[in-house]
Order: C-alpha cells, then sequence, then structure tokens
C-alpha cells in the first residue's frame, strides 16, 4: 500500500520536463529505446550512462533539435519554458569578446524582440559578474583559460534567463582541480536566487559527480539507451566539499557503479 | 630586446642577403664580361628603373587590382549562393572546375578577340585566374561551423540571417584572407598574360618588345617591376589578415 502512494505523489509533482516512450535512430542505428523520464521543478537531475550511449540525444531532444519516432511526446510545465545550453566545448565565437558573446544568444530570435540593446548589455554584464569574470569582458576567447570559457559559456546561458539549464558533459575537458571548483560554482548559481534557474538536467559520465551535484540520478544502459534505474542521492543541501567522507556519498557511488553497464 | 630580434630576423637579415647577392651578381658580370643581352649588370638594370617604366607599372597594377577585386566579389557571392542551394553547387561546380583547368594561356587570345587590346581583356584574364581559389575557400569557410555552435542558434532561434551574418560570415574570414593571399600574386601573373596576347602599355607589353629587340636590362627592369606588383599586394593582404583574422596567430609560434 505505502509504495504504491510514495509512487503517486512523485507523479503528482509538477514535472518541469516529461519525455514518454521517446525512441530515436540514426540512419537506421537505434539510439534511444522507449525513453520515459520526469525532471521536476526545483531539482537537480544528472543523466548517468557510458560514453556514446546517447545521453547527449536526449538533452537534443528536450531543446528541440531532434525529433521522437513514432508516439514519443517531450511536454514541458508551462507553454514554452526558457531553455538554456552548456556544451562539453565552450563553443564561443572566437571574434567576439567574452562579453559580445554572452550578448550573442540575446541578440537571437525571441530573445532580441524581448530586450533592446541597453538591456542585452546589461543583463549580459550580469551573467559575467555571476560568474565572476566582469574583469574579463573585453577579452577575446583566446586570451582566456579553458575553465574561463565554460564560465563565458554559462554565463551565455544564464543571460536568458532559463528556467531549465541542459549541461552536456560541460566541465569533461576541464582538469580536476577545475572541474570540481566549477560543479560547486554551478550549484552555488543554481541556489541563488538571482538567477531564474529552477531545474538542471547535467549529462555526465561521472559517477561522483552526478552524486555531488544531484537530487537523482538516472542511469542509462549503453545504446540503444534506456533509462534502467532512478537513483535518489540522499545528500543534503547545500552541497559542499567534504561531502565525499559522507557515507551516505560513498554509498550512492556503490549503488550507481553496479546499476552503470560499460558497452 | 626581443623587437630588436624581430626587427632583425625579419628586415635586416633578408636585406642583407638580398644585398650581398646582388654585389655577387655585379662581379661576376663584370669579371668573366658577360654580354649584356645575356644577363645585364644589376647596375644596368637600375638604369632602366625610369619613370617610363612606372607608367607600364601603375597600367599592370591598375588591371591586377581591379580583377582581382571584381573576381573576389564574384567568386564569394558564387560561394554564398552554392552554400545556400545544393543544386547550384552540384551543377555550377564541375563547371568552376572545368574553367579552372583551362590553361589561362589557352584563352587569353579569345578574351583579346572579344574584349580587344585595351584594359577589359587584361583585367577579365585576372579575374579568370583569382576566381577559382576564392570560390573554393569561401565555399570550406561558410561550411567551417561547429556542429554545436549551429545547435546554439537553432536553440535560440536564430534565423538564416543570424546564421549568415553572426556566424558563416566571421567564420569564412580565416580561409576568404588565405585565398586573397594566394590569389594576389595570381592576379599579376593574368595582367601579364593578358598583355602578352596584345597590348601597346604594360609590363608584359615592356617585356615581350624588349625581348624582340634583345634589350635585356629593360626585361630585367619589367620583371622586376612586376615581381615587386605581386610582392607589394601579399604584403598589403598579409597585413590586412592580421588585422582581421586576430584570433589566429598559430603560425606565429
Amino acid at each position: 500500500m505505502r509504495p504504491a502512494l510514495v509512487r503517486e505523489t512523485r507523479e503528482d509533482r509538477p514535472a518541469a520536463v516529461r519525455l514518454r516512450n521517446c525512441s530515436l535512430s540514426f540512419g537506421g542505428v537505434p539510439v534511444l529505446k522507449n525513453v520515459s523520464l520526469d525532471v521536476y521543478r526545483n531539482e537537480f537531475v544528472s543523466i548517468l550512462g557510458p560514453s556514446g550511449c546517447g545521453k547527449s540525444t536526449l538533452l537534443r531532444l528536450m531543446l528541440g533539435l531532434v525529433r521522437p519516432e513514432g508516439g514519443g511526446t517531450i511536454d514541458f510545465a508551462g507553454k514554452s519554458p526558457r531553455l538554456g545550453i552548456v556544451f562539453q566545448k565552450p563553443v564561443l565565437m572566437p571574434w567576439l569578446t567574452a562579453l559580445q558573446n554572452v550578448e550573442l544568444t540575446l541578440s537571437l530570435g525571441e530573445n532580441k524582440r524581448k530586450w533592446p540593446k541597453r538591456a542585452r548589455r546589461e543583463k549580459a554584464e550580469e551573467a559575467l559578474r555571476l560568474v565572476g569574470l566582469q574583469d574579463f569582458r573585453r577579452h577575446y576567447p583566446h586570451q582566456l583559460s579553458g575553465g574561463m570559457q565554460q564560465r563565458v559559456a554559462i554565463a551565455r546561458a544564464l543571460a536568458t534567463d532559463p528556467e531549465i539549464l541542459l549541461l552536456d558533459e560541460p566541465f569533461s575537458a576541464l582538469d580536476e582541480l577545475n572541474r570540481e571548483k566549477l560543479n560547486l560554482e554551478l550549484l552555488r548559481l543554481w541556489e541563488n536566487p538571482r538567477t531564474s534557474l529552477s531545474t538542471v538536467v547535467m549529462v555526465t559520465h561521472s559517477i561522483p559527480e552526478s552524486v555531488l551535484m544531484s537530487d537523482r540520478v538516472l542511469v542509462m544502459s549503453p545504446r540503444p539507451a534506456e533509462v534502467t534505474a532512478v537513483v535518489p542521492v540522499p545528500l543534503k543541501r547545500p552541497r559542499e566539499t567534504g561531502m565525499e567522507k559522507d557515507p551516505a556519498f560513498y554509498h550512492t557511488v556503490g549503488e550507481l557503479r553496479k546499476r552503470v553497464r560499460q558497452p | 630586446m626581443k623587437s630588436v630580434k624581430g626587427w632583425m630576423r625579419n628586415f635586416l637579415y633578408p636585406t642583407a642577403f638580398a644585398a650581398g647577392f646582388l654585389v655577387l651578381w655585379e662581379a661576376a658580370v663584370r669579371f668573366f664580361h658577360v654580354p649584356v643581352y645575356l644577363l645585364p649588370a644589376p647596375s644596368a638594370v637600375a638604369a632602366e628603373l625610369d619613370a617610363q617604366l612606372w607608367r607600364h607599372t601603375l597600367v599592370t597594377l591598375t588591371e591586377a587590382s581591379v580583377g582581382f577585386v571584381l573576381a573576389n566579389l564574384l567568386g564569394f557571392l558564387a560561394a554564398v549562393i552554392f552554400v545556400h542551394a545544393r543544386p547550384i553547387e552540384r551543377g555550377a561546380f564541375p563547371l568552376a572546375i572545368a574553367l579552372k583547368t583551362t590553361p589561362l594561356v589557352a584563352l587569353a587570345p579569345l578574351l583579346v578577340v572579344w574584349l580587344g587590346t585595351g584594359y577589359a581583356s587584361k583585367v577579365v584574364a585576372s579575374m579568370l585566374i583569382c576566381f577559382f581559389p576564392i570560390l573554393v575557400n569561401s565555399v570550406r569557410g561558410l561550411k567551417a561551423i561547429e556542429h554545436e555552435a549551429w545547435e546554439l542558434f537553432a536553440t535560440y532561434e536564430g534565423s538564416k540571417w543570424d546564421i549568415f551574418w553572426k556566424l558563416r560570415l566571421p567564420a569564412s574570414l580565416p580561409y576568404v584572407m588565405s585565398a586573397l593571399k594566394i590569389s594576389s600574386s595570381l592576379a599579376v601573373v593574368g595582367a601579364i598574360v593578358g598583355e602578352f596576347v596584345g597590348a601597346n602599355k604594360g609590363l608584359g607589353y615592356v617585356v615581350l618588345v624588349s625581348s624582340y629587340h634583345l634589350e635585356t636590362p629593360a626585361m630585367f627592369s619589367a620583371i622586376l617591376a612586376s615581381a615587386a606588383c605581386g610582392l607589394s599586394l601579399f604584403w598589403l593582404l598579409s597585413f590586412l589578415e592580421k588585422k582581421l583574422v586576430f584570433w589566429q596567430r598559430v603560425d606565429e609560434v
């Protein structure tokens, strides 16, 4: 009786993103198989799986860059929530300064109509301040370190006031020290009431990273990928360094390690 | 200290080498009594560098520059069309290759028949030789876009117009500039080939006429002037490239 009740309340929670029966194949090769998942409001969810299993494709489904096949649906709470995306690479325009790069997405499509030029500049400056790069706004990408470039990319994603932030292995190209630093920075930004961020979906192949960051971890199987497990992380917020020593931390890491199958 | 070293490397060394070469040349010609119609001494060539030669140089430089500018404008425009309309690219690209593989020297007489012995035939000859590099490089450059950059623009609903002005065009700049550098010296070749076939002025005309009369010093002076034309265009474009494509400094390491 009890588990059913718990499950029902879960279903009733407002999902920020809801995927149902999403399948996808590229050139006859099945990539996603019947993926259904919910990501709730004010939730940080990680999608964990082996490299090349189709995790990134899942994000591209949410962005609307690819469409699910045969009856799969993607629903958002609210009509069209603002989405932000950070890729594995910074994807900065080398001919634009840090500030101009952040302004770029503000001057495309709907955003361009919404904000006049002055407001765009102010929003971009505010976003750079949030990631601590206000003194580097006139620098070009080739004058910035890898970690700083990725922070500009985060600022660019935050500048458009996204409610849902999608992260595609955002720090996997960085060294371990930078990665840890930026992970915690990202959590602080998510908790920061000055950002509009409510939901974060992060694709990663690092188990400790997924545990440190998220409320729940979705485990995906090798290709064709499906969600094979959903593991809640029983760590309290705010997450901090040193939580790796918490028994709950390594218990969850162990649990996930068991469930992740390598291809 | 470093800048002094750089100045020596870039300026002093080449100048010293060139000067040494000229001195050896002069000495060898005098010592071995080489006849002037075979190999004139540098001093004999220098005597030919007069206002007359300068006027011919200006003619060739004008033909080459006009051809260069027109060909690059047209070539880039064609590349933009190719990139946005695959069927046109498929259909027209083989024609462009056919045009490229046809030797300009074989076409030049036809140009003179069609366009006369004035500026037009040389400008077109110059255009024909400059067209292909800019076309190929611009097509490559306009397509040289990271997949994720594309996705970024799609996510934020960037229009085709946005993608062109804010992504494709700046991304193509390094490719365009290297094409311009290549074709800057080719433009001079085109103009001179045009002048060979039919002209009454220009450096190609000077080379041809002086060869008929075995006026080798005059010929050398014209060759020198044509090299100087190509070189100065190349330098100008290298300078522009550094200013415009400031984010690509890999080759300076």
